[in-house]
């Protein structure tokens, strides 16, 4: 890993430069523009909230904030991963004419993600006011948390940059997997509604564990359970590790087949 | 050491050439069932050395194909050689084509900031040139303009003027004079023997003959990948013209 964080302190001004030109270039032409991330997790939770606080009755204390915390965790997760998608295909002309790293791409996506983070946590700042929502100590630690989701972005955003570039298809089945993770992540539940066996499976669900973390330290001012955390740990270091690994293998080439 | 600004010793590079590119999943799941191959591999640079001094205009002709493109990007780090080595003395390669990448959604200014930095030039420094850069391009009305709305010409302009002001130590040129009118040519030309005479080393491709000869110090003539030869503009230039002439006949 030394090389590519060598890479990333000499290049870190071009980091930075591709993630404020993807911001802007996200929001042309669009008369609201950065308030677009902010409206579109209030949409969601809207939705959410009626669904599930009115139709479904889900018996969960402060709901609006519970929903809220999960939905700006995986909103962080699905758009570091899905703008590094195409973060190399966007490049293809720059690619073709100076030498740069090919993490940076998938690097900025992860800071360009994390701006709209910061932005979606103000909103999240504002409900918990709203709702007079006394928030306790722990909630300190939802950096720590965010930082190891970052990192879990990070680890998945590398090889799907390259693999894009090789194989259309990652784009398709990318786009299910976040869908589908959404509903299998508790952001309108509770974990423990699902059947037993279910969780078995799901606890390997990095996400699972990280939006069970965030509402540990947010809402229930508890520290999470040292298995959540070891869960947590582990799958995010297996997903890094292999995605690192995908990515070196087809990085120097990826140039020749944009 | 050498004291050579570039030094390119026995690249080599292949290409797989994909008669039906398989680029879905699917497809390269059912190819595997089947024997044939989907792509036969292509010899684009063939134990090529040559070395470029300080100070030197260095030209390489060669017809379409003959790998000149492929060359310079090895050169500039963009391909990775099969074998052989590259030893460039210098920090900056840009090579210019039509463009430096620019991005047609970003405005002439943010692009000049995209491509300085990624030259690895610093933020505060491109600040200081940035007006300088607009001007010598001659796009003080078009500064705000999206580059999408460029002319080739004026393309061309901002990408020569970004890296000439960007001061690299070894300047790529790739057909840099097919667009531009006349002035520009002009001004063009003036820059680059003001680089020469500081001791930069320039690459220069072309299929303008007469502008080759005029130009450079050394040219190389690529022949299907493989050096041809490498010698004094006109004796290449001839060597080059003679050859083509024998192939057609």
């Amino acid at each position: 890993m030394t090389t590519i964080r060598d890479e990333m302190w000499k290049f870190r001004g071009i980091l930075f430069n591709f993630a404020i030109t993807d911001l802007k270039i996200r929001y042309r032409n669009s008369i609201l523009g950065v308030l677009w991330s902010l409206i579109e997790p209030l949409l969601m939770l809207g939705v959410l909230f009626v669904v599930f606080s009115t139709m479904f009755k889900f018996e969960i204390p402060n709901f609006p904030i519970y929903l809220l915390v999960g939905i700006v965790c995986y909103n962080f997760f699905k758009n570091g991963t899905s703008f590094a998608l195409n973060s190399l295909t966007n490049r293809s002309a720059l690619m073709t004419q100076i030498y740069f790293p090919r993490s940076i791409p998938a690097m900025s996506a992860g800071i360009t993600a994390s701006i709209m983070l910061i932005f979606e946590i103000v909103v999240l700042a504002i409900f918990i006011v709203i709702f007079q929502f006394a928030p306790p100590i722990t909630i300190l630690l939802l950096p720590l948390v965010l930082g190891l989701l970052l990192v879990l972005v990070l680890g998945i955003a590398l090889p799907l940059s390259v693999l894009n570039v090789k194989y259309k298809d990652t784009e398709f089945i990318w786009m299910i997997v976040l869908s589908a993770g959404f509903f299998l992540t508790p952001i309108f539940y509770q974990f423990d509604m699902m059947p037993t066996q279910v969780q078995n499976v799901l606890q390997f669900s990095p996400m699972v564990q990280i939006v069970t973390m965030a509402h540990h330290v947010v809402l229930y001012g508890t520290l999470p359970s040292i298995n959540t955390i070891l869960y947590a740990i582990g799958s995010i270091s297996a997903i890094t590790a292999i995605g690192y690994l995908i990515f070196r293998k087809y990085q120097a080439k990826i140039v020749e087949e944009v | 050491m050498s004291d050579y600004a570039i030094s390119v010793k026995n690249i080599s590079k292949k290409f797989k050439l994909y008669h039906e590119k398989r680029d879905s999943i699917f497809e390269v799941a059912t190819s595997f069932f089947q024997k044939k191959r989907h792509h036969e591999i292509l010899q684009v640079l063939d134990d090529v050395s040559f070395n470029v001094k300080h100070g030197e205009i260095f030209g390489i002709i060669g017809i379409n194909g003959s790998g000149k493109t492929t060359l310079l990007r090895i050169i500039s780090r963009i391909y990775a050689p099969d074998s052989g080595s590259v030893d460039v003395k210098g920090t900056v390669i840009p090579i210019l084509a039509l463009g430096l990448g620019f991005h047609p959604e970003l405005t002439a200014i943010t692009n000049i900031y995209q491509s300085s930095i990624l030259l690895g030039f610093p933020k505060e420094e491109i600040s200081k040139r940035v007006d300088d850069i607009i001007k010598f391009a001659e796009l003080e009305k078009f500064a705000d303009t999206k580059v999408k709305n460029f002319s080739a010409g004026m393309q061309m302009r901002l990408a020569f003027a970004t890296s000439v002001l960007v001061n690299p130590d070894i300047l790529i040129l790739d057909e840099v004079f097919a667009v531009g009118d006349v002035n520009f040519q002009k001004k063009c030309f003036d820059t680059i023997m003001d680089f020469k005479k500081r001791g930069k080393a320039i690459i220069y491709v072309s299929h303008d003959m007469e502008g080759v000869q005029k130009f450079c110090d050394t040219v190389m003539y690529l022949k299907q990948g493989k050096v041809g030869m490498i010698g004094s503009p006109e004796e290449t230039v001839n060597a080059f013209l003679a050859s083509e002439e024998k192939q057609k006949q």
